[in-house]
Protein backbone atom coordinates (compact mmCIF):
# COMPACT_ATOMS: atom_id res chain seq x y z
CA UNK A 1 0.00 0.00 0.00
CA UNK A 2 2.72 2.55 1.05
CA UNK A 3 4.64 2.46 -2.12
CA UNK A 4 1.19 2.94 -4.34
CA UNK A 5 0.58 5.50 -2.66
CA UNK A 6 3.97 7.17 -2.70
CA UNK A 7 3.46 6.88 -6.76
CA UNK A 8 0.60 8.57 -6.89
CA UNK A 9 2.05 11.45 -5.10
CA UNK A 10 4.83 11.54 -7.50
CA UNK A 11 1.74 11.87 -10.20
CA UNK A 12 1.10 15.02 -9.04
CA UNK A 13 4.45 16.77 -9.87
CA UNK A 14 3.65 17.01 -13.64
CA UNK A 15 0.35 18.33 -13.16
CA UNK A 16 1.21 20.85 -10.74
CA UNK A 17 3.84 22.10 -13.34
CA UNK A 18 1.08 22.08 -16.12
CA UNK A 19 -1.03 23.82 -13.62
CA UNK A 20 1.90 26.34 -12.85
CA UNK A 21 2.44 27.33 -16.63
CA UNK A 22 -1.36 27.35 -17.55
CA UNK A 23 -1.98 29.78 -14.65
CA UNK A 24 1.24 32.09 -14.25
CA UNK A 25 0.90 34.27 -17.53
CA UNK A 26 -2.67 34.81 -16.23
CA UNK A 27 -0.92 35.77 -12.93
CA UNK A 28 1.35 37.73 -14.51
CA UNK A 29 -1.08 39.74 -16.30
CA UNK A 30 -3.01 40.52 -13.35
CA UNK A 31 0.20 41.46 -11.29
CA UNK A 32 1.66 43.66 -14.72
CA UNK A 33 -1.63 45.69 -14.67
CA UNK A 34 -0.96 46.56 -11.44
CA UNK A 35 2.39 48.03 -11.40
CA UNK A 36 3.92 51.06 -12.46
CA UNK A 37 6.68 51.99 -15.23
CA UNK A 38 9.40 51.56 -12.84
CA UNK A 39 8.19 48.26 -11.14
CA UNK A 40 7.44 46.69 -14.72
CA UNK A 41 11.17 47.11 -15.46
CA UNK A 42 12.68 46.59 -11.89
CA UNK A 43 10.37 43.91 -10.19
CA UNK A 44 9.51 42.41 -13.14
CA UNK A 45 9.11 38.65 -12.08
CA UNK A 46 7.31 39.63 -8.35
CA UNK A 47 3.42 38.97 -8.22
CA UNK A 48 2.49 41.28 -6.02
CA UNK A 49 3.14 44.96 -6.66
CA UNK A 50 4.05 47.28 -4.20
CA UNK A 51 2.12 49.60 -3.87
CA UNK A 52 0.21 48.25 -6.28
CA UNK A 53 -1.56 51.07 -8.90
CA UNK A 54 -4.21 52.19 -10.69
CA UNK A 55 -2.97 53.83 -12.91
CA UNK A 56 -2.83 51.59 -15.87
CA UNK A 57 -6.78 51.52 -15.48
CA UNK A 58 -7.21 54.95 -14.96
CA UNK A 59 -5.23 55.60 -18.25
CA UNK A 60 -7.18 53.02 -19.86
CA UNK A 61 -10.99 54.83 -19.09
CA UNK A 62 -9.98 57.88 -19.61
CA UNK A 63 -7.41 58.07 -23.06
CA UNK A 64 -9.11 55.28 -24.77
CA UNK A 65 -13.11 54.89 -25.86
CA UNK A 66 -12.59 52.01 -23.54
CA UNK A 67 -16.40 51.40 -22.93
CA UNK A 68 -17.72 52.01 -26.61
CA UNK A 69 -15.30 48.72 -26.97
CA UNK A 70 -16.99 47.24 -24.48
CA UNK A 71 -20.20 47.60 -25.72
CA UNK A 72 -19.78 47.01 -28.99
CA UNK A 73 -18.01 43.48 -27.67
CA UNK A 74 -20.92 42.62 -25.75
CA UNK A 75 -23.55 43.62 -28.70
CA UNK A 76 -22.34 41.52 -31.07
CA UNK A 77 -21.54 38.44 -29.00
CA UNK A 78 -24.45 38.24 -27.38
CA UNK A 79 -26.74 38.44 -30.70
CA UNK A 80 -24.10 35.81 -32.10
CA UNK A 81 -24.78 33.48 -28.98
CA UNK A 82 -28.65 33.79 -28.82
CA UNK A 83 -28.82 33.06 -32.34
CA UNK A 84 -26.62 30.50 -32.44
CA UNK A 85 -27.99 28.28 -29.49
CA UNK A 86 -31.21 28.69 -30.84
CA UNK A 87 -30.29 27.68 -34.40
CA UNK A 88 -28.44 24.68 -32.89
CA UNK A 89 -31.12 23.81 -30.49
CA UNK A 90 -33.85 23.76 -33.01
CA UNK A 91 -31.69 21.57 -35.82
CA UNK A 92 -30.85 18.97 -33.30
CA UNK A 93 -34.66 19.16 -31.87
CA UNK A 94 -35.04 18.05 -35.35
CA UNK A 95 -32.50 15.29 -35.34
CA UNK A 96 -33.71 13.24 -32.60
CA UNK A 97 -37.52 13.87 -32.84
CA UNK A 98 -37.70 13.38 -36.40
CA UNK A 99 -37.60 10.43 -38.77
CA UNK A 100 -36.79 11.63 -42.62
CA UNK A 101 -35.13 10.82 -45.61
CA UNK A 102 -31.19 11.75 -45.41
CA UNK A 103 -31.14 12.66 -42.12
CA UNK A 104 -27.89 11.40 -41.85
CA UNK A 105 -26.37 12.79 -44.46
CA UNK A 106 -28.02 16.39 -43.68
CA UNK A 107 -26.51 15.80 -40.29
CA UNK A 108 -22.99 15.06 -41.78
CA UNK A 109 -23.32 18.28 -44.43
CA UNK A 110 -24.38 20.41 -41.34
CA UNK A 111 -21.09 18.89 -38.67
CA UNK A 112 -18.86 19.07 -41.87
CA UNK A 113 -19.14 23.17 -41.76
CA UNK A 114 -16.87 22.87 -38.57
CA UNK A 115 -14.12 21.67 -40.37
CA UNK A 116 -14.54 24.16 -43.48
CA UNK A 117 -11.08 25.99 -43.02
CA UNK A 118 -11.85 30.16 -42.48
CA UNK A 119 -9.25 30.81 -45.26
CA UNK A 120 -11.95 29.53 -48.23
CA UNK A 121 -14.61 31.35 -45.95
CA UNK A 122 -12.86 34.74 -45.29
CA UNK A 123 -12.87 36.42 -49.32
CA UNK A 124 -15.92 35.39 -50.14
CA UNK A 125 -17.90 36.20 -46.95
CA UNK A 126 -16.01 39.49 -46.81
CA UNK A 127 -17.18 40.54 -50.81
CA UNK A 128 -21.00 39.42 -49.65
CA UNK A 129 -20.77 41.60 -46.66
CA UNK A 130 -19.70 44.39 -48.67
CA UNK A 131 -22.01 43.57 -51.53
CA UNK A 132 -25.10 43.91 -48.79
CA UNK A 133 -23.30 46.89 -46.94
CA UNK A 134 -22.89 45.29 -43.82
CA UNK A 135 -19.00 46.11 -44.04
CA UNK A 136 -18.14 48.34 -40.70
CA UNK A 137 -21.17 47.37 -38.99
CA UNK A 138 -21.77 44.67 -36.12
CA UNK A 139 -24.37 42.98 -38.27
CA UNK A 140 -21.80 41.99 -40.51
CA UNK A 141 -20.19 40.57 -37.99
CA UNK A 142 -22.73 38.48 -36.61
CA UNK A 143 -24.60 37.30 -39.56
CA UNK A 144 -22.13 34.52 -40.93
CA UNK A 145 -21.48 32.98 -37.25
CA UNK A 146 -25.46 32.52 -36.22
CA UNK A 147 -25.03 28.60 -37.04
CA UNK A 148 -22.94 26.48 -35.78
CA UNK A 149 -22.35 22.45 -36.44
CA UNK A 150 -21.04 22.07 -33.16
CA UNK A 151 -23.26 23.23 -31.35
CA UNK A 152 -25.71 20.87 -33.22
CA UNK A 153 -23.73 18.04 -32.67
CA UNK A 154 -23.37 18.68 -28.46
CA UNK A 155 -27.11 19.44 -28.70
CA UNK A 156 -28.10 16.48 -30.31
CA UNK A 157 -26.11 14.35 -27.77
CA UNK A 158 -28.28 16.47 -24.84
CA UNK A 159 -31.64 15.33 -26.66
CA UNK A 160 -30.59 11.92 -27.22
CA UNK A 161 -29.93 11.40 -23.99
CA UNK A 162 -33.80 12.35 -22.89
CA UNK A 163 -35.58 9.16 -22.31
CA UNK A 164 -37.98 8.24 -25.51
CA UNK A 165 -41.05 7.53 -23.13
CA UNK A 166 -41.18 11.13 -21.99
CA UNK A 167 -40.94 12.68 -25.53
CA UNK A 168 -43.85 9.72 -26.68
CA UNK A 169 -46.27 10.55 -23.34
CA UNK A 170 -46.06 14.35 -24.11
CA UNK A 171 -46.96 13.08 -27.98
CA UNK A 172 -49.89 11.25 -26.19
CA UNK A 173 -51.38 14.33 -24.34
CA UNK A 174 -51.71 16.02 -27.99
CA UNK A 175 -48.79 18.08 -27.91
CA UNK A 176 -47.14 19.41 -30.80
CA UNK A 177 -43.69 19.98 -31.82
CA UNK A 178 -43.14 22.70 -31.02
CA UNK A 179 -44.91 22.01 -27.25
CA UNK A 180 -42.40 19.34 -27.22
CA UNK A 181 -39.98 21.43 -27.71
CA UNK A 182 -40.57 24.05 -25.26
CA UNK A 183 -42.27 21.99 -22.39
CA UNK A 184 -40.55 18.60 -22.70
CA UNK A 185 -37.16 19.29 -23.87
CA UNK A 186 -35.80 22.41 -23.18
CA UNK A 187 -36.11 22.24 -19.38
CA UNK A 188 -34.56 18.40 -19.21
CA UNK A 189 -31.43 20.20 -21.28
CA UNK A 190 -31.21 23.41 -19.30
CA UNK A 191 -27.89 22.75 -17.79
CA UNK A 192 -26.17 21.83 -20.89
CA UNK A 193 -27.50 24.23 -22.99
CA UNK A 194 -26.48 27.02 -20.64
CA UNK A 195 -22.71 25.68 -20.97
CA UNK A 196 -22.98 25.71 -24.45
CA UNK A 197 -24.75 29.14 -24.44
CA UNK A 198 -21.79 30.27 -22.07
CA UNK A 199 -18.92 28.83 -24.22
CA UNK A 200 -20.54 30.32 -27.39
CA UNK A 201 -20.34 33.59 -25.94
CA UNK A 202 -17.32 33.67 -24.55
CA UNK A 203 -15.61 32.61 -27.80
CA UNK A 204 -17.57 35.21 -29.47
CA UNK A 205 -16.12 37.97 -26.92
CA UNK A 206 -12.79 36.55 -27.72
CA UNK A 207 -13.17 36.13 -31.34
CA UNK A 208 -10.24 38.30 -33.76
CA UNK A 209 -10.30 37.41 -36.87
CA UNK A 210 -13.49 37.81 -38.63
CA UNK A 211 -14.55 40.99 -36.89
CA UNK A 212 -10.87 42.68 -37.84
CA UNK A 213 -11.96 41.97 -41.33
CA UNK A 214 -15.22 43.80 -41.30
CA UNK A 215 -15.18 46.37 -38.43
CA UNK A 216 -12.68 49.19 -40.37
CA UNK A 217 -13.31 52.02 -38.04
CA UNK A 218 -11.81 52.47 -34.73
CA UNK A 219 -15.29 53.20 -33.03
CA UNK A 220 -16.58 50.10 -34.17
CA UNK A 221 -13.71 47.98 -32.63
CA UNK A 222 -14.03 45.12 -29.91
CA UNK A 223 -11.72 44.84 -27.34
CA UNK A 224 -9.81 41.67 -28.81
CA UNK A 225 -9.16 44.48 -31.94
CA UNK A 226 -8.30 47.09 -29.81
CA UNK A 227 -6.03 45.49 -28.15
CA UNK A 228 -3.26 45.64 -31.01
CA UNK A 229 -3.60 49.25 -30.77
CA UNK A 230 -1.36 49.03 -27.48
CA UNK A 231 1.76 46.69 -29.60
CA UNK A 232 3.55 49.25 -31.09
CA UNK A 233 6.11 48.26 -33.57
CA UNK A 234 9.26 47.40 -31.47
CA UNK A 235 7.51 46.29 -28.68
CA UNK A 236 6.66 49.71 -27.34
CA UNK A 237 7.38 50.44 -23.42
CA UNK A 238 3.42 50.35 -22.34
CA UNK A 239 3.06 47.07 -20.72
CA UNK A 240 1.35 48.14 -18.13
CA UNK A 241 -1.42 49.78 -20.06
CA UNK A 242 -1.53 46.94 -22.60
CA UNK A 243 -2.20 44.02 -19.57
CA UNK A 244 -4.82 46.21 -18.25
CA UNK A 245 -7.05 46.16 -21.24
CA UNK A 246 -6.30 42.94 -21.53
CA UNK A 247 -7.37 42.06 -17.97
CA UNK A 248 -10.21 43.69 -19.06
CA UNK A 249 -11.04 41.93 -22.04
CA UNK A 250 -10.31 38.62 -20.36
CA UNK A 251 -12.52 40.10 -17.13
CA UNK A 252 -15.58 38.90 -18.05
CA UNK A 253 -14.95 35.22 -19.93
CA UNK A 254 -12.85 34.17 -16.50
CA UNK A 255 -16.20 35.70 -14.51
CA UNK A 256 -18.54 33.31 -16.46
CA UNK A 257 -15.91 30.44 -16.88
CA UNK A 258 -15.53 30.71 -12.90
CA UNK A 259 -19.10 30.53 -12.39
CA UNK A 260 -20.36 27.62 -14.63
CA UNK A 261 -16.98 25.62 -14.56
CA UNK A 262 -18.96 22.08 -13.67
CA UNK A 263 -21.49 22.72 -16.44
CA UNK A 264 -18.78 23.98 -19.28
CA UNK A 265 -16.01 21.06 -18.28
CA UNK A 266 -18.81 18.22 -18.04
CA UNK A 267 -20.74 19.34 -21.68
CA UNK A 268 -17.23 19.63 -23.30
CA UNK A 269 -16.28 15.95 -22.70
CA UNK A 270 -19.11 15.01 -24.48
CA UNK A 271 -17.82 16.58 -27.80
CA UNK A 272 -14.74 14.12 -28.78
CA UNK A 273 -17.29 10.83 -27.77
CA UNK A 274 -19.13 9.75 -31.51
CA UNK A 275 -22.59 8.92 -31.95
CA UNK B 1 -43.07 10.16 -33.70
CA UNK B 2 -43.72 11.22 -37.21
CA UNK B 3 -47.00 12.35 -36.65
CA UNK B 4 -46.64 15.92 -35.92
CA UNK B 5 -47.68 19.11 -38.03
CA UNK B 6 -44.91 20.95 -37.91
CA UNK B 7 -42.55 19.55 -40.62
CA UNK B 8 -38.34 19.08 -39.74
CA UNK B 9 -37.17 21.31 -42.41
CA UNK B 10 -39.26 24.00 -40.26
CA UNK B 11 -36.45 23.16 -37.57
CA UNK B 12 -33.67 23.01 -39.83
CA UNK B 13 -34.09 25.81 -41.94
CA UNK B 14 -32.43 28.76 -40.08
CA UNK B 15 -29.26 26.67 -39.67
CA UNK B 16 -29.55 25.09 -43.38
CA UNK B 17 -29.73 28.32 -44.82
CA UNK B 18 -26.74 29.90 -42.53
CA UNK B 19 -24.42 27.03 -43.68
CA UNK B 20 -25.63 27.19 -47.74
CA UNK B 21 -25.01 31.02 -47.83
CA UNK B 22 -22.17 31.23 -45.34
CA UNK B 23 -20.59 27.99 -45.81
CA UNK B 24 -20.86 26.43 -49.19
CA UNK B 25 -21.41 29.06 -51.36
CA UNK B 26 -18.39 30.31 -50.74
CA UNK B 27 -16.63 27.56 -51.27
CA UNK B 28 -18.34 27.92 -54.81
CA UNK B 29 -17.45 31.28 -55.13
CA UNK B 30 -13.85 30.53 -54.25
CA UNK B 31 -13.43 28.24 -56.65
CA UNK B 32 -14.76 30.84 -59.56
CA UNK B 33 -12.69 33.71 -58.08
CA UNK B 34 -9.20 31.33 -58.61
CA UNK B 35 -9.61 31.49 -62.35
CA UNK B 36 -10.07 35.57 -62.43
CA UNK B 37 -7.30 37.91 -62.01
CA UNK B 38 -8.67 40.43 -60.04
CA UNK B 39 -8.06 43.34 -56.94
CA UNK B 40 -11.28 43.25 -55.32
CA UNK B 41 -12.41 46.83 -55.97
CA UNK B 42 -12.15 46.98 -59.70
CA UNK B 43 -15.23 46.35 -62.10
CA UNK B 44 -12.85 44.29 -64.27
CA UNK B 45 -11.97 40.70 -64.01
CA UNK B 46 -9.73 39.57 -66.30
CA UNK B 47 -10.13 35.39 -66.60
CA UNK B 48 -7.35 33.75 -66.87
CA UNK B 49 -7.55 30.08 -66.57
CA UNK B 50 -5.36 28.52 -64.43
CA UNK B 51 -3.14 30.55 -64.66
CA UNK B 52 -3.14 31.41 -60.77
CA UNK B 53 -2.54 27.81 -59.98
CA UNK B 54 0.54 27.56 -62.06
CA UNK B 55 1.99 30.30 -60.47
CA UNK B 56 0.99 29.32 -56.85
CA UNK B 57 1.98 25.86 -57.70
CA UNK B 58 5.23 26.78 -59.59
CA UNK B 59 6.62 29.42 -56.73
CA UNK B 60 9.35 29.11 -53.79
CA UNK B 61 6.93 30.41 -51.86
CA UNK B 62 4.31 27.49 -51.61
CA UNK B 63 7.38 25.34 -51.00
CA UNK B 64 8.67 27.89 -47.64
CA UNK B 65 4.99 28.25 -46.41
CA UNK B 66 4.62 24.55 -46.97
CA UNK B 67 7.38 23.32 -45.02
CA UNK B 68 6.53 26.13 -42.55
CA UNK B 69 2.63 24.85 -42.15
CA UNK B 70 4.51 21.29 -41.32
CA UNK B 71 6.45 22.57 -38.99
CA UNK B 72 3.75 24.52 -37.13
CA UNK B 73 1.86 21.47 -37.57
CA UNK B 74 4.42 19.25 -35.80
CA UNK B 75 4.89 21.25 -32.59
CA UNK B 76 1.13 21.99 -32.25
CA UNK B 77 0.93 17.95 -32.23
CA UNK B 78 3.23 17.77 -29.30
CA UNK B 79 1.71 20.63 -27.28
CA UNK B 80 -2.14 20.34 -28.51
CA UNK B 81 -2.17 16.50 -28.96
CA UNK B 82 0.46 14.38 -27.28
CA UNK B 83 0.58 16.29 -24.39
CA UNK B 84 -2.93 16.52 -23.03
CA UNK B 85 -3.31 12.12 -24.35
CA UNK B 86 -0.74 11.81 -21.57
CA UNK B 87 -2.17 14.58 -18.79
CA UNK B 88 -5.78 12.87 -19.50
CA UNK B 89 -4.35 9.57 -18.80
CA UNK B 90 -2.55 11.00 -15.36
CA UNK B 91 -5.94 12.69 -14.76
CA UNK B 92 -8.11 9.71 -15.59
CA UNK B 93 -6.59 6.97 -13.93
CA UNK B 94 -3.98 8.01 -11.94
CA UNK B 95 -4.53 10.76 -9.92
CA UNK B 96 -7.92 11.40 -7.34
CA UNK B 97 -7.04 13.85 -4.94
CA UNK B 98 -7.74 17.60 -6.27
CA UNK B 99 -9.08 16.07 -9.91
CA UNK B 100 -11.57 18.57 -10.08
CA UNK B 101 -8.81 21.93 -9.55
CA UNK B 102 -6.30 20.37 -11.73
CA UNK B 103 -9.26 19.97 -14.79
CA UNK B 104 -10.53 23.37 -14.20
CA UNK B 105 -7.18 24.83 -13.62
CA UNK B 106 -5.63 23.99 -16.52
CA UNK B 107 -9.07 24.76 -18.97
CA UNK B 108 -8.41 27.73 -18.09
CA UNK B 109 -6.94 29.67 -20.47
CA UNK B 110 -9.10 28.09 -23.16
CA UNK B 111 -11.51 31.21 -21.73
CA UNK B 112 -8.77 34.16 -22.88
CA UNK B 113 -8.93 35.52 -26.02
CA UNK B 114 -6.02 34.72 -28.82
CA UNK B 115 -5.51 37.90 -28.95
CA UNK B 116 -4.83 38.65 -25.25
CA UNK B 117 -2.76 35.28 -25.49
CA UNK B 118 -0.34 37.07 -28.15
CA UNK B 119 -0.13 40.51 -26.32
CA UNK B 120 0.86 38.65 -23.12
CA UNK B 121 2.94 36.22 -24.78
CA UNK B 122 4.90 39.39 -26.89
CA UNK B 123 5.74 40.64 -23.37
CA UNK B 124 7.07 37.28 -21.76
CA UNK B 125 9.18 36.81 -25.01
CA UNK B 126 10.61 40.71 -24.86
CA UNK B 127 14.15 39.75 -25.36
CA UNK B 128 15.59 43.00 -23.41
CA UNK B 129 12.79 43.24 -20.33
CA UNK B 130 10.28 40.71 -20.63
CA UNK B 131 10.20 38.09 -17.75
CA UNK B 132 11.81 35.20 -19.45
CA UNK B 133 14.67 36.97 -20.59
CA UNK B 134 15.28 37.82 -16.93
CA UNK B 135 15.18 33.93 -15.84
CA UNK B 136 17.40 33.46 -18.62
CA UNK B 137 19.79 35.60 -17.96
CA UNK B 138 19.57 34.10 -14.21
CA UNK B 139 20.62 31.22 -16.03
CA UNK B 140 23.70 32.98 -17.62
CA UNK B 141 21.54 32.40 -20.67
CA UNK B 142 20.83 35.73 -22.94
CA UNK B 143 17.45 35.68 -24.49
CA UNK B 144 16.95 34.69 -28.40
CA UNK B 145 14.73 37.18 -29.89
CA UNK B 146 11.94 34.82 -30.26
CA UNK B 147 9.59 36.44 -32.97
CA UNK B 148 12.84 37.49 -35.26
CA UNK B 149 14.52 34.23 -35.14
CA UNK B 150 13.62 31.24 -38.25
CA UNK B 151 12.19 28.25 -36.72
CA UNK B 152 12.61 29.63 -33.38
CA UNK B 153 9.37 31.82 -34.08
CA UNK B 154 7.33 29.03 -35.42
CA UNK B 155 8.01 27.29 -31.69
CA UNK B 156 7.79 30.69 -29.84
CA UNK B 157 3.97 31.26 -31.92
CA UNK B 158 3.20 27.94 -31.56
CA UNK B 159 3.38 28.04 -27.81
CA UNK B 160 1.00 30.81 -27.62
CA UNK B 161 -1.85 28.37 -28.72
CA UNK B 162 -0.24 25.47 -27.15
CA UNK B 163 -0.88 27.28 -24.36
CA UNK B 164 -4.80 28.38 -24.81
CA UNK B 165 -5.58 24.95 -26.49
CA UNK B 166 -4.28 22.56 -24.38
CA UNK B 167 -6.86 22.56 -21.16
CA UNK B 168 -9.50 21.99 -24.38
CA UNK B 169 -8.16 19.37 -25.75
CA UNK B 170 -7.31 17.77 -22.31
CA UNK B 171 -10.97 17.80 -21.42
CA UNK B 172 -12.36 16.28 -24.72
CA UNK B 173 -9.45 13.64 -24.44
CA UNK B 174 -10.40 13.01 -20.93
CA UNK B 175 -13.72 11.94 -21.67
CA UNK B 176 -12.58 9.32 -23.25
CA UNK B 177 -10.17 8.16 -20.44
CA UNK B 178 -12.99 8.08 -17.64
CA UNK B 179 -15.21 5.86 -20.13
CA UNK B 180 -12.98 3.06 -19.73
CA UNK B 181 -13.89 0.71 -17.29
CA UNK B 182 -12.51 0.61 -13.76
CA UNK B 183 -13.07 -3.23 -13.80
CA UNK B 184 -10.97 -3.98 -16.85
CA UNK B 185 -8.16 -2.16 -15.45
CA UNK B 186 -8.07 -4.13 -11.97
CA UNK B 187 -8.85 -7.00 -13.33
CA UNK B 188 -6.26 -7.15 -15.52
CA UNK B 189 -4.34 -5.95 -12.53
CA UNK B 190 -5.17 -9.18 -10.75
CA UNK B 191 -3.31 -11.20 -13.57
CA UNK B 192 -0.07 -9.15 -13.18
CA UNK B 193 -0.50 -7.21 -16.02
CA UNK B 194 2.26 -4.56 -16.20
CA UNK B 195 0.90 -0.39 -16.24
CA UNK B 196 2.63 -0.65 -19.91
CA UNK B 197 0.85 -3.77 -21.03
CA UNK B 198 -2.54 -2.08 -19.61
CA UNK B 199 -2.19 1.17 -21.84
CA UNK B 200 -1.32 -0.45 -24.83
CA UNK B 201 -3.76 -2.91 -24.81
CA UNK B 202 -7.09 -1.15 -23.46
CA UNK B 203 -6.31 2.04 -22.73
CA UNK B 204 -5.11 2.83 -26.45
CA UNK B 205 -7.65 0.98 -28.35
CA UNK B 206 -10.46 2.04 -25.62
CA UNK B 207 -9.36 5.70 -26.18
CA UNK B 208 -8.39 5.52 -30.23
CA UNK B 209 -11.70 7.26 -31.32
CA UNK B 210 -11.44 10.20 -29.14
CA UNK B 211 -7.77 10.27 -29.87
CA UNK B 212 -8.29 10.52 -33.26
CA UNK B 213 -10.93 13.18 -32.77
CA UNK B 214 -8.26 15.23 -30.79
CA UNK B 215 -5.86 15.03 -33.47
CA UNK B 216 -7.84 16.28 -36.28
CA UNK B 217 -8.96 19.19 -34.38
CA UNK B 218 -5.55 20.13 -33.27
CA UNK B 219 -4.51 20.06 -37.07
CA UNK B 220 -7.29 22.24 -38.71
CA UNK B 221 -7.68 24.31 -36.17
CA UNK B 222 -4.23 24.88 -35.03
CA UNK B 223 -3.63 26.37 -38.16
CA UNK B 224 -6.50 28.94 -38.05
CA UNK B 225 -5.71 29.75 -34.37
CA UNK B 226 -2.26 30.73 -35.65
CA UNK B 227 -3.48 33.34 -37.72
CA UNK B 228 -4.21 35.31 -34.55
CA UNK B 229 -0.86 35.78 -33.28
CA UNK B 230 0.39 35.56 -37.10
CA UNK B 231 -1.24 38.73 -37.57
CA UNK B 232 -0.81 40.33 -34.76
CA UNK B 233 3.07 39.94 -33.86
CA UNK B 234 4.74 38.89 -37.20
CA UNK B 235 2.94 39.93 -40.12
CA UNK B 236 4.15 36.53 -41.73
CA UNK B 237 8.00 37.48 -40.70
CA UNK B 238 11.03 37.94 -40.63
CA UNK B 239 10.87 37.33 -43.95
CA UNK B 240 8.18 34.79 -44.43
CA UNK B 241 9.69 32.66 -41.39
CA UNK B 242 5.95 32.29 -39.44
CA UNK B 243 3.97 32.56 -42.74
CA UNK B 244 1.82 29.30 -43.77
CA UNK B 245 -0.76 28.16 -45.97
CA UNK B 246 -3.64 29.37 -43.96
CA UNK B 247 -1.97 33.13 -43.32
CA UNK B 248 -0.46 33.75 -47.12
CA UNK B 249 -4.25 33.34 -48.40
CA UNK B 250 -5.40 36.51 -46.08
CA UNK B 251 -1.48 38.11 -47.15
CA UNK B 252 -2.87 37.84 -50.98
CA UNK B 253 -6.46 38.42 -50.46
CA UNK B 254 -6.24 41.65 -47.84
CA UNK B 255 -2.91 43.03 -48.36
CA UNK B 256 -1.70 42.31 -51.51
CA UNK B 257 -5.10 42.65 -52.91
CA UNK B 258 -4.75 39.41 -55.54
CA UNK B 259 -8.00 37.66 -54.86
CA UNK B 260 -7.10 34.94 -57.97
CA UNK B 261 -3.91 34.20 -56.19
CA UNK B 262 -5.50 33.96 -52.70
CA UNK B 263 -8.57 31.82 -53.69
CA UNK B 264 -6.31 29.36 -55.37
CA UNK B 265 -3.92 29.28 -52.72
CA UNK B 266 -7.12 29.14 -50.35
CA UNK B 267 -8.38 26.11 -52.91
CA UNK B 268 -5.03 24.07 -52.48
CA UNK B 269 -5.26 24.50 -48.41
CA UNK B 270 -8.59 23.30 -48.85
CA UNK B 271 -7.71 20.67 -50.86
CA UNK B 272 -4.88 19.69 -48.19
CA UNK B 273 -7.45 19.60 -45.65
CA UNK B 274 -9.64 17.06 -47.65
CA UNK B 275 -6.55 14.35 -48.35
CA UNK B 276 -5.83 14.63 -44.73
CA UNK B 277 -9.58 14.29 -43.01
CA UNK B 278 -9.85 11.83 -45.84
CA UNK B 279 -6.37 9.76 -44.76
CA UNK B 280 -7.65 9.97 -41.53
CA UNK B 281 -10.68 8.28 -42.15
CA UNK B 282 -8.94 5.57 -43.91
CA UNK B 283 -6.54 4.90 -41.77
CA UNK B 284 -7.04 5.94 -38.72
CA UNK B 285 -10.54 6.04 -37.57
CA UNK B 286 -11.56 2.80 -35.93
CA UNK B 287 -15.31 3.43 -36.92
CA UNK B 288 -16.87 2.92 -33.42
CA UNK B 289 -20.19 3.25 -33.42
CA UNK B 290 -22.44 3.44 -30.50
CA UNK B 291 -26.13 3.65 -31.81
CA UNK B 292 -28.17 6.12 -29.19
Amino acid sequence: MRTKLDKNILWHLPLILAVFLQLWPIIFMASTSFKDMDQIFTSTLNPLPFPPTLNNYVAVLEDFPFLTYVYNTFFIATLVTVCKIATSVLAAFAFVYYEFKGKETIFNFMLLTFFIPITVLIMPNYLLMSKLGLLNTPWGVILPQIADGMGIFLMRQTIRGIPKPLLEAALLEGAGAFGILTKVVLPLIKPSAIAVTIFFFINSWNEYFWPLLVLQDKENYTLPLALQMFISAEGGSEWGIAMAVAMLTSLLPLLLYLLCQKYILSTFMQSGVKG
Amino acid sequence: MQKARIPALFFLLPAAVIFLIFFYWPLAQNLYLSFFQWNMVSPQMKFVGIANYLEVLGSMELLKNLGNTLMFIIVLLILNFLLPYLYSYILGHLVKKYNFFYRSALFLPSTISLAVASILFLWIYNPLAGPLSIILSGFGLESPRWFKENILVIIALSTIIGWKVFGYNLIVMLAAMVAVPKEMIEAAKLENASDWLIFKKIILPMTAPTAVYVFTITVVFGLQYVLVPVNMLTQGGPDQGSSNLVYIVYQYGFIFFQTGKAAAFAILTMLAYGAFLLLKNKYLDKRIHYEN
